[in-house]
């Protein structure tokens, strides 16, 4: 479902991921854990492209939401002026290959200094498979570590605001492509209003409808950011951090929701400290070190027998 | 005594080169400045945060000698250098380029003060609205512009006070504004403490009723959320 393809994101100077790869099956609960600073919410939020890696690719359901990679393509380093240049200077395909990798020699940023069949090929790729980033993140809800519930809205109009926004944008899309309309936007809304109404009773907040967010509790809000992201009905969800803003007492409500998405089959990738907790939903746990998957496997595999010394360092810090 | 009775003198003779003439013209000065500077103000602030850097460029220039330079010396370059560049300015009374070196000021002053509001929303509102797959325009207007708006409101009042205030400068062209009434009606009387106070009067019942104005709409924004 979710395809995370050699992703390195560089901050300047500061290179925070290195080459991570992995895949989210449908219905699949992945928790990441790792010590501050190993590059787990920046991986996160690659998913989602909040941040843009600066190489790698990111697939979601088989489309392709990041610019196309060069370096994932051997087809695409064939057809480069670059490797051209390396065989005839007599070296072998794979070697030629392995050095424009390890020396990053491709200039992806300028297609042309590649020549034309070199750009064709990657204007290719993205043609058959690249997907609007709005598009692909309509499919991902994402739940952050400050809420970030929109401070000028209600609970409700937060609720609302993307679903009225884009199904009235879908609606005017479809006119003007002349397709036939099976709603009005007042259909949009009120089964928008309807939608977050449910959703609200379901966290049994239908009573703060109408207040800001401002006036809710922190385990209050993060609820609400969950569901917010809900009502845009995605097939993955992202949490980063969703309880290292709550005061201790608050922990459990928002834990029990993501506990309840999670039984009702949502796939979900999770960033937590809560380690009782990932233990007890994760499907696969993923520790991150220095911008490296450094150990990846089943709770069972990860907590209680840990292979990487880093795994085992830091899990003998946070399980007491 | 004598004091008053010629203030009550001057406004029963002069009222009309006061009430009409002076204040009609420094509302409308200061109504297409603070209108002009909003609109051009907010698409200045815009243009600074775009990602090509040639109109940031242009547009930091541009508030760079504004505010580098006096109102008073603008208005000189513009009513001298204006008619010059656009021809039919120069058939136009003097008030046409003061208005378009006003709009210009205030643009450039508004532009900052949007821009640092849009600066100190939380990056997590764009973030978030960002994720829920809203464009960057949606997110901009319905979510980060709202709350900037709400942030600045009493710097963006403070500035309009002081336009309405450097409207002042433009009597220097005698384009007819308050303080132009107070030149004339001066040299018909030669009575310059009294006509000083008539027009004080006037300037600050103005500015006092925009700031009562800007305080109750600032009441009623923070009254949500």
């Amino acid at each position: 479902m979710l395809d995370i393809k050699n992703i390195y994101k560089n901050f300047g100077d500061l290179q925070v991921l290195k080459g991570v790869s992995t895949h989210v099956e449908k219905g699949e609960v992945v928790v990441i854990i790792g010590v501050s600073g190993s590059g787990k919410s920046t991986l996160l939020r690659c998913m989602n492209l909040l941040e843009e890696p600066t190489y790698g690719e990111v697939w979601m359901e088989g489309k392709l939401m990041t610019p196309p990679d060069p370096y994932l393509h051997f087809d695409v380093i064939r057809a480069s002026r670059t490797y051209a240049r390396l065989v005839s200077e007599g070296l072998s395909d794979e070697d030629a290959i392995k050095k424009i990798k390890d020396d990053d020699l491709l200039k992806e940023k300028h297609p042309k200094t590649e020549g034309p069949e070199y750009a064709a090929l990657l204007k290719k790729i993205y043609d058959d498979n690249g997907i609007d980033i709005n598009l692909g993140r309509q499919k991902m809800g994402m739940v952050f570590q400050s809420f970030n519930l929109f401070n000028n809205k209600t609970v409700k109009e937060n609720i609302t605001l993307a679903p009225i926004k884009i199904g009235k944008q879908r609606l005017k899309d479809a006119k003007k492509s002349g397709k036939p309309l099976d709603k009005t936007p007042d259909d949009i809304v009120s089964e928008a209003n309807e939608k977050a109404m449910k959703l609200l009773e379901r966290i049994g907040l239908q009573d703060k409808a109408d207040v800001y967010p401002s006036t809710l509790s922190g385990g209050q809000r993060q609820r609400v950011a969950i569901i917010r992201a809900l009502a845009m009905e995605p097939d993955v969800m992202l949490f980063d951090e969703p309880t290292s803003a709550l005061d201790p007492e608050m922990v459990g409500e928002v834990l029990d929701l993501i506990r309840d998405l999670v039984k009702d089959g949502m796939t979900s990738v999770i960033v937590t400290h809560e380690m009782g907790f990932a233990k007890e939903v994760a499907d696969r746990v993923i520790f991150m070190h220095d911008g490296v998957i450094a150990e990846e496997g089943t709770p069972d595999e990860v907590f209680n027998h840990p292979k990487n010394p880093r795994c085992k360092d830091f899990l003998s810090k946070v399980l007491y | 005594m004598d004091f008053f009775t010629n203030i009550a003198n001057i406004m029963v003779k002069y009222w009309k080169t006061f009430l009409l003439q002076g204040i009609g013209y420094t509302l409308l000065l200061s109504l297409i400045a603070v209108a002009g500077g909003a609109f051009f103000g907010s698409l200045m602030a815009l243009a600074k945060r775009s990602k090509l850097k040639i109109l940031k460029g242009i547009v930091n220039a541009i508030v760079e000698v504004v505010r580098g330079t006096p109102v008073l010396l603008q208005l000189y370059i513009g009513v001298f250098v204006f008619p010059m560049i656009v021809p039919v300015l120069s058939s136009l009374p003097y008030i046409y380029s003061v208005a378009i070196v006003l709009i210009i000021n205030s643009s450039a002053y508004v532009s900052e003060i949007i821009r640092s509001g849009i600066e100190a929303v939380d990056i997590g509102q764009m973030e978030a609205a960002r994720s829920l797959g809203l464009t960057q325009r949606t997110a901009m207007l319905s979510i980060v512009l709202p709350q900037a708006i709400k942030n600045i409101l009493p710097a963006l009042g403070n500035e309009f006070i002081m336009v309405v205030k450097e409207t002042s400068l433009a009597s220097t062209f005698f384009v007819g504004e308050l303080m132009t009434a107070y030149l004339k009606v001066k040299g018909y009387t030669y009575l310059t403490m009294e006509c000083l106070v008539i027009v004080g009067v006037l300037y600050f019942a103005l500015t006092f009723i925009l700031s009562k104005l800007l305080k109750s709409m600032e009441r009623r924004m923070k009254a949500r959320a």
